[in-house]
C-alpha cells in the first residue's frame, strides 16, 4: 500500500519533492558545517519553498511524505516519530499518549492513556472521545484515502462507514476522557506505528465532513493556519492554545512557516543561490542536477546538506511475459544493467548512489550483496549473453518499458534502453502520462514487460512495509496491484509469514535482509538506485535534521528554525 | 456573423507589414506586370539578400536533415548512444570540457547526464523539426485551400457550415487544448498526432483569406466568362480560381511554417511532444533551460537552430509576401 | 442594431455550446475513468459505484452532458440524501485533485491572470503603436530597417527561451529585478510592478513585433489613399493631414485585432505564467493537465472560450461604433 505515497509525492512534485520525499535517515549524516544543527533562536518565520502544491490539508486524506512533515506542525497523534534530532529518529515516541500503548497478552486490544492539558486551537479539551472520532474518519469511503493501516488493521464492523454516514465505531472504547482502548483484527506488534499514522488525528466531534477541512485545519499542533491560497501560499502562524510542556517533540521555535508552492524547480536553486532577502530564512528540497556545477565555490560548498535516500527505485520485470517468464533471462537483465549511466542520468552520484539491493541501506534490515556483479559497475555483458545463450535467446527479443512522462524518468528508461541493447534486447519505452502511471502499471491487464518505478518504507523501524507488499505472491490484485513483478513463489510467501510472525523485531530484520537476497537470485527486479537529496538550505536557517518517519527522509520541520529571528 | 475585419488576425499571427519599402511607389504604375508570374517573383526574391540568406539556411537543414545517417557515420556518434567518459558524474553529469564538451570527439559538446552526442542530435532532431512542420503545413495547406474554395464559390449553406466551423475552432483556446488531448491520447505515435492536431486548429486562417478572395474572384468577368461558356463548377474552381490564388497561399504557407515550428517545440518543451529518445529541438531546449546557467553550450545550439530556422521562415515569408504584393500593385 | 447584436450573441452562444460539447466528447471518448481516479488505491468496486453515482458519470453522454450545461447556468446538486452537495451556479464541478469548486479556482486566481494579461497588453499596445508610426514616418531610413530586422526577430524568439534569458541577466546576473513571486498591489506597489515586469515583457513581446508591423503597414496603405493625398495636394500640413485623415482609419483595424488577441491571452499566458510560476488561470490549466484533472481543465477552456467570443462581440460593436462604413453592413 506503498504505492499511493510514492505516487503522490512524485506527482505532485515530478521535480523536487519527489527526490525530497526520498531522501536522507540518520542524522549524523547531516553534517557539513556545524551550521545545520545548532539551536535555533526563538521567532521569526521560516519559508519553505516547493514546486507542488500539498496534496490535502486533511490529514484522513493526504498521505506522502511532502505532506506528512507538513502536517507534524499542525497535528499531533497518540504517538508520533520521534524528532529528527533523536538519539534515533526512527523511534516511535509517546505524543498525545502519556506513554506507548499497553497491548493485552494476547496482543489483540492495545491501550493508550492521554495526557492532561491538551487543547485544540480553540482551547477546547482534546479527550478520548476527539481521538477516536478522528481515528474513526479513515473509514469514511470519500475522506479516508490516505493511510490504510488503521483500516487494516483495527477490527471494525464490516459495513462500519465512518462517522458521518454510519456514526460511532463500537470497537474503540473510550471508558473515560483519557483512556481509549484498540480491538484489532490479529495481532500487529507495531501497532503503535499505527497510531503514529497522520489518520490518526483527533478532531472535534462533528466536524470535517465533505470537503470541510479542504480549505481548513483545526490544529492540534503548535501552528494553526492563517492564510490558505490553494497553489500558492499556506502560512501559519502560531497556535497559542499549544501548551509545549506536553510536547517533548516538536520544538517549535519560529513565531510562522510560510509555504511559498507552485515554483519552478529551478527558480527555488536560484533563490537558494542568490539568498536575497527573506530566502535567508528559506529551505527547499533536493536542488536540480543542474544546480551541482554551481555549488563548488568555498561558500556554497559550506551551505550544502546532504541527506542519504530511503526509497529504492528499481525496475520490475513483469514474471509472466514471454521470454520474462525464463528466470535466465531476467538474471541476463540484471548482469547488462548499467547503473552508472542510470545515476548519470538521474542527476550524477551526489543525487544517486547504485543500488543491488532491494533494502536502501537506510532501512533496517538492509544486508549488502551483489548477485550480479560487474567490474566497475557497468554491468556484465559477457555474463549477460551467455544467459540469454542458455535461454536460446542469442538474438535478443524487444520488450517494452513503462515509464512515466516525466524528465528523469524519461533518462532512466533511455539508459536501460541503451544498457539492454549490448545484449540484443530492443527496448521500446511506453511513455505514460504521470497522473495515470501508476494506476496503469498497477494493474496488470494494462502492466506491460517492465516498468521503472520505485518504493518507501512506511516507516523506518522495520521491512515489513518494504518486501511484503512488493514480493508476498498472494498480493497480486487486479488493481492497484503492487506486485509488479507478479512473482507468486510459495517459499518466499511461506519466509514472508515466518518473519512476519517473529516477535523479536532486530532478529526479524536480519532475516527480511537474508529474504532480500534470495528474492533477488530470482530477479523479479532490477533494483537501480537510491536517490540523495542535496539541499541548499538558508544562511539563517538552523535545527535541520532528516527523519526517515516523519519526512520520508527529508528534513524534519518540527526542529527547524532560525539562528537570527530579526533577518531577512 | 463575424466581423469584417477579424480576417486581419490572420495577419498577426504571421507578421501583418508587408515590407514592400522601396517597390512601393512604383506599385501603383506596375499594375499592368500583375500576370508577371512565378519567374517574376522569383526574379525579385532573388535580389533580396534577407529572403536568399533565409533560404540557403532552410535548405540546408533540410539537406542536413535528409543526410542525417551520412552525417552522423562520419562524426561517429549516434543520436542514442550514451557517453559516459565525456561527462562528470560528480558534478551532475555535466560535460567534461569546455563549452559543453565541444572538440574532435563531440563536435557540439554532450548532453549533460548522458553523454550523448549534441551533434547527431540536432541532425536526427532537423528531422523531426521539419518533417512535422511541414507535414502540418501540407495539411493545412490542403485543408485551408479546400475549405476555403468550397465555402467561397459556393456560399450559401456551405459557407454557413464552414464558416461557423472557422469561428468555432478561431474561439477555441488551442494550445489549452492541444496540451490535453495529447497529453490524453497514448504517446505511441505523436508525430502523427502532432501533425493532425496542428493543421486542425490551423487551417481556418489559410481558409478565410481564401474565402474572401474566392467570393470576389467569381465575381470576375473570366469566370463570368468560363460559366457562360458552360464549364462545371469544379472546373471554374480548378482552372479558373485555383491559379489565381497561388501567389497567396505559398505566401501564407510559407509564413505558417514558423509558428508550426514553434508550436512542436513549444508542446515539446511542455512535455508533450515527441516521445524520448527521439530527438527533437523542442524537446533539446526544453531539456536545456537548466542548464543555461552552466552549460549555456547545450542551450545555445539547439536554441539558435530552432531561432534561425523560425527567423529564416518568416523572412522569406515576408520578402515573398513583398514580392507578391509589389506585383499585384496593391 | 438591436437585431444585429441578438444575431451576434446567439451565433456566439452556439460557438460556446459548440466548444463546451466538444471538450466533453474529447475529455469523455479519451480519458480514463475518472471515478477510478477519485478513488484512489483503498478502492472497492461499490466505492466506484456510488462514485460515479455521485458524479452522475454512470447516465449516457447525452444526459451528463445536459447536467453539464444546465449545472452552469443554474446550478447542480451532485448525489443525493445526507451526502448530496449544492453547487452553485455558475457550476463547473469540483477538481478531482484538491476537491475544490473549479469555478471558485478560477475567480481565485482570475486577478493574477488579468495583471499579467492588461499589464502585457498595455506594453505591447504602446510598444507597437509608437513603433510602428516611427517606422512609418521614417519609412526606408535605418531606423525604419532596423524596426523592421527588430520585429522579426522578435517574433521568432521562443518566448520560454526569452523568459529564461531575461531571468538570468535581469535577476541572476544584474539583479535589478526580484524572482517573480506573488506580491499584492495593496502590500508593496514598487514590489508588484517589479514582480511583473518580466512576465509583462515575455508575453507583450510577440504581440508588440507584430503590431509595430500592423501599425506601420496601415499607416503607410491610408498614406497611400487618394484622400490623404488629395489633403496633401490642397496644402494642409502635415500634423494636420495625420490627425484628422490618415491615424483614424489606419488605427481603426488594431483595436479589432487588439480585442481579439486580448481575449485569446488566457490561452496565450499559459507558458509564461508557468515559466514564471506565476499561480494565474493558464498555471492553472497547465498543472491540471498533469494531473489529468478534467473538471480543472474543462472549465479553463471554456472560459478561454467564453472570453474569445464575448471579446468578437465587444469588437463587432466597438467597431459599428467608429467604423462609420460597417454599418451599413450590419
Amino acid at each position: 500500500m506503498k504505492l499511493h505515497r510514492i505516487t503522490t509525492a512524485v506527482i505532485a512534485a515530478a521535480t523536487t519533492l519527489a527526490l525530497a520525499a526520498c531522501g536522507g535517515g540518520a542524522q549524523d549524516d547531516s553534517s557539513g558545517g556545524g551550521g545545520f544543527t545548532a539551536e535555533p533562536a526563538e521567532g521569526g518565520t521560516v519559508h519553505v519553498l516547493q514546486n507542488a502544491d500539498f496534496s490535502y490539508l486533511d490529514p484522513a486524506r493526504g498521505w506522502d511524505g511532502g505532506v506528512n512533515n507538513f502536517y507534524r506542525l499542525v497535528y499531533r497523534q497518540l504517538t508520533t516519530s520521534a524528532p529528527g534530532s533523536a538519539e534515533d529518529p526512527n523511534e516511535i515516541v509517546p505524543d498525545l499518549a502519556e506513554s506507548l500503548g499497553e497491548v493485552s497478552d494476547d496482543g489483540l486490544t492495545w491501550t493508550y492513556t492521554l495526557k492532561d492539558g491538551l487543547t485544540f486551537e480553540n482551547g477546547d479539551p482534546i479527550t478520548s472521545a476527539e481521538v477516536k472520532f478522528g481515528i474513526s474518519r479513515a473509514w469514511d469511503p470519500q475522506i479516508g484515502i490516505g493511510s490504510p493501516y488503521l483500516k487494516q488493521v483495527v477490527d471494525a464492523p464490516e459495513d462500519y462507514q465512518g462517522p458521518y454516514e454510519t456514526g460511532d465505531l463500537p470497537t474503540i472504547e473510550t471508558p473515560d476522557d483519557k483512556t481509549i482502548v484498540f480491538h484489532l483484527k490479529e495481532p500487529f506488534p507495531e501497532f503503535d506505528a499505527v497510531v503514529s499514522q497522520v489518520n490518526a488525528t483527533p478532531f472535534p466531534e462533528g466536524t470535517g465532513e465533505g470537503d470541510e477541512f479542504i480549505h481548513e485545519i483545526i490544529a492540534s499542533g503548535p501552528y494553526k493556519l492563517a492564510e490558505y491560497v490553494p497553489g500558492s501560499t499556506i502560512k501559519l502562524e502560531r497556535n497559542e492554545s499549544w501548551d509545549p510542556a506536553t510536547d517533548e517533540v516538536r520544538a517549535a521555535k519560529p513565531d510562522g512557516w510560510e509555504f511559498t508552492i507552485g515554483l519552478d524547480p529551478a527558480t527555488i536553486d536560484e533563490r537558494l543561490i542568490a539568498g536575497q532577502g527573506a530566502d535567508v530564512n528559506a529551505i527547499a528540497g533536493t536542488v536540480q542536477p543542474a544546480t551541482l556545477p554551481r555549488l563548488q565555490t568555498p561558500q556554497l560548498q559550506e551551505r550544502i546538506l546532504e541527506l542519504p535516500g530511503i526509497c529504492t527505485t528499481y525496475m520490475s520485470l513483469n514474471t509472466t511475459k514471454q521470454h520474462l517468464d525464463d528466470v535466465r533471462v531476467r538474471q541476463a537483465i540484471s548482469y547488462a544493467i548499467d547503473r552508472n549511466a542510470i545515476v548519470n542520468a538521474s542527476g550524477g552520484t551526489q543525487l544517486g548512489e547504485p543500488s543491488t539491493t532491494i533494502l536502501p541501506s537506510t532501512v533496517a534490515g538492509h544486508k549488502d550483496f551483489d548477485l550480479y556483479p560487474s567490474q566497475d559497475g557497468s554491468g556484465d555483458v559477457a555474463a549477460a549473453q551467455q544467459l540469454l545463450d542458455e535461454a536460446g535467446l542469442s538474438d535478443g527479443f524487444t520488450m517494452t518499458l513503462d515509464i512515466r512522462s516525466q524528465e528523469s524518468m524519461q533518462a532512466q528508461g533511455e539508459a536501460v534502453q541503451q544498457a539492454l541493447e549490448r545484449i540484443g534486447i530492443t527496448v521500446e519505452l511506453n511513455l505514460i502520462d504521470t497522473s495515470t502511471y501508476y494506476e496503469t502499471i498497477g494493474t496488470p491487464s494494462q502492466q506491460n514487460d517492465a516498468a521503472i518505478t520505485g518504493w518507501c518504507p512506511d516507516w523506518a523501524s522495520s521491512a515489513a512495509t518494504f518486501i511484503p507488499p512488493l514480493f508476498d505472491g498472494r498480493n497480486i490484485y487486479e488493481k492497484g496491484n503492487a506486485n509488479l513483478a507478479q512473482i507468486n513463489d510459495p517459499e518466499i510467501n511461506a519466509r514472508i509469514d515466518e518473519i512476519k510472525a517473529m516477535a523479536d523485531i532486530d532478529a526479524a530484520n536480519e532475516q527480511w535482509g537474508d529474504l532480500d537476497e534470495q528474492i533477488l537470485e530470482q530477479a523479479p527486479i532490477v533494483p537501480l538506485m537510491v536517490a540523495k537529496t542535496v539541499s541548499l538550505p538558508g544562511e539563517n536557517v538552523t535545527g535541520l535534521f532528516s527523519s526517515a518517519n516523519a519526512a520520508t527522509g527529508g528534513i524534519d520541520y518540527v526542529g527547524v528554525g532560525l539562528k537570527d529571528p530579526e533577518k531577512g | 456573423m463575424t466581423s469584417p475585419q477579424t480576417d486581419l488576425t490572420a495577419a498577426t499571427a504571421g507578421g501583418a507589414g508587408a515590407d514592400d519599402t522601396a517597390e512601393a511607389p512604383a506599385a501603383t504604375q506596375a499594375a499592368g506586370a500583375v500576370q508577371a508570374g512565378a519567374g517574376g517573383t522569383w526574379q525579385a526574391l532573388r535580389r533580396d539578400v534577407g529572403a536568399m540568406l533565409g533560404l540557403g539556411y532552410i535548405v540546408l537543414v533540410t539537406l542536413v536533415a535528409i543526410f542525417a545517417p551520412v552525417l552522423t557515420s562520419i562524426s561517429g556518434w549516434t543520436p542514442y548512444e550514451f557517453d559516459q567518459t565525456a561527462i562528470d558524474p560528480n558534478l551532475g553529469g555535466m560535460p567534461i570540457g569546455p563549452w559543453g564538451g565541444m572538440g574532435a570527439e563531440h563536435w557540439l559538446g554532450v548532453e549533460p547526464g548522458s553523454g550523448r552526442d549534441i551533434f547527431a542530435r540536432i541532425v536526427y532532431g532537423a528531422r523531426v523539426s521539419m518533417s512535422i512542420a511541414l507535414s502540418a503545413t501540407l495539411l493545412t495547406t490542403v485543408l485551408g485551400v479546400s475549405l476555403g474554395l468550397l465555402a467561397g464559390y459556393f456560399g450559401g449553406r456551405v459557407d454557413l457550415v464552414v464558416s461557423r466551423v472557422m469561428d468555432f475552432l478561431m474561439a477555441f483556446p488551442a494550445l489549452i487544448f492541444m496540451i490535453a488531448v495529447l497529453s490524453a491520447l497514448p504517446a505511441s505515435n505523436r508525430s502523427t498526432l502532432l501533425v493532425v492536431v496542428i493543421s486542425v486548429f490551423g487551417w481556418p486562417y489559410l481558409a478565410r483569406v481564401v474565402r474572401g478572395q474566392t467570393m470576389s474572384l467569381a465575381q470576375r468577368e473570366f469566370v463570368e466568362a468560363a460559366r457562360a461558356a458552360g464549364a462545371s463548377g469544379a472546373r471554374i474552381v480548378f482552372r479558373e480560381i485555383l491559379p489565381n490564388l497561388r501567389s497567396t497561399i505559398i505566401v501564407m504557407s510559407t509564413l505558417a511554417v514558423p509558428g508550426f515550428i514553434g508550436t512542436e517545440a513549444g508542446l515539446s518543451f511542455l512535455g508533450v511532444g515527441v516521445v524520448p529518445p527521439a530527438p527533437s529541438w523542442g524537446q533539446m531546449i526544453a531539456a536545456s533551460v537548466k542548464w543555461y546557467a552552466v552549460d549555456p553550450a547545450y542551450f545555445l545550439v539547439p536554441g539558435m537552430c530552432l531561432f534561425l530556422l523560425v527567423l529564416a521562415f518568416t523572412v522569406l515569408g515576408d520578402r515573398l509576401r513583398a514580392v507578391v504584393d509589389a506585383q499585384e500593385g496593391r | 442594431m438591436p437585431r444585429f447584436l441578438l444575431t451576434r450573441v446567439s451565433s456566439g452562444l452556439m460557438v460556446l455550446l459548440l466548444v463546451c460539447l466538444f471538450t466533453y466528447l474529447v475529455f469523455f471518448a479519451l480519458s480514463p475513468d475518472p471515478a477510478v481516479q477519485i478513488c484512489g488505491k483503498n478502492c472497492t468496486p461499490e466505492l466506484i459505484d456510488q462514485i460515479r453515482g455521485n458524479l452522475g458519470l454512470d447516465q449516457p453522454f447525452w444526459t451528463q452532458f445536459f447536467l453539464f450545461v444546465v449545472g452552469i447556468f443554474a446550478g447542480r446538486t451532485y448525489g443525493d440524501g445526507a451526502g448530496a452537495v449544492e453547487c452553485a451556479a455558475p457550476c463547473l464541478g469540483y477538481s478531482f485533485q484538491s476537491s475544490q469548486a473549479v469555478w471558485d479556482m478560477i475567480v481565485q486566481r482570475l486577478p493574477v491572470s488579468a495583471t499579467v494579461a492588461i499589464g502585457a497588453a498595455v506594453l505591447w499596445l504602446l510598444a507597437g503603436l509608437v513603433g510602428g508610426l516611427l517606422s512609418a514616418v521614417k519609412e526606408g531610413t535605418f531606423l525604419d530597417r532596423f524596426t523592421t530586422g527588430l520585429t522579426l526577430t522578435s517574433m521568432s524568439i521562443p518566448n520560454y527561451v526569452l523568459a529564461l534569458v531575461l531571468q538570468y541577466v535581469l535577476v541572476v546576473q544584474l539583479q535589478w529585478l526580484p524572482f517573480p513571486q506573488a506580491v499584492r498591489f495593496a502590500d508593496d506597489p514598487v514590489q508588484w510592478f517589479l514582480n511583473f515586469v518580466m512576465p509583462w515583457m515575455v508575453l507583450a513581446i510577440g504581440y508588440a513585433a507584430a503590431y509595430t508591423r500592423l501599425t506601420r503597414a496601415n499607416v503607410l496603405d491610408v498614406l497611400r489613399e487618394n484622400y490623404v493625398r488629395t489633403a496633401y495636394a490642397k496644402g494642409l500640413p502635415q500634423s494636420l493631414v495625420w490627425r484628422r485623415h490618415a491615424l483614424r482609419p489606419a488605427l481603426t483595424p488594431i483595436v479589432t485585432i487588439f480585442g481579439m488577441d486580448f481575449a485569446g491571452l488566457l490561452g496565450g499566458a499559459l507558458i509564461t505564467e508557468t515559466v514564471f510560476g506565476i499561480n494565474g488561470v493558464g498555471k492553472m490549466a497547465a498543472d491540471s493537465i498533469a494531473r489529468n484533472d478534467q473538471p480543472v481543465i474543462m472549465g479553463v477552456t471554456l472560459l478561454a472560450g467564453f472570453l474569445v467570443v464575448v471579446g468578437n462581440m465587444v469588437v463587432d460593436v466597438v467597431y459599428t461604433a467608429i467604423d462609420p462604413r460597417v454599418r451599413v453592413n450590419a
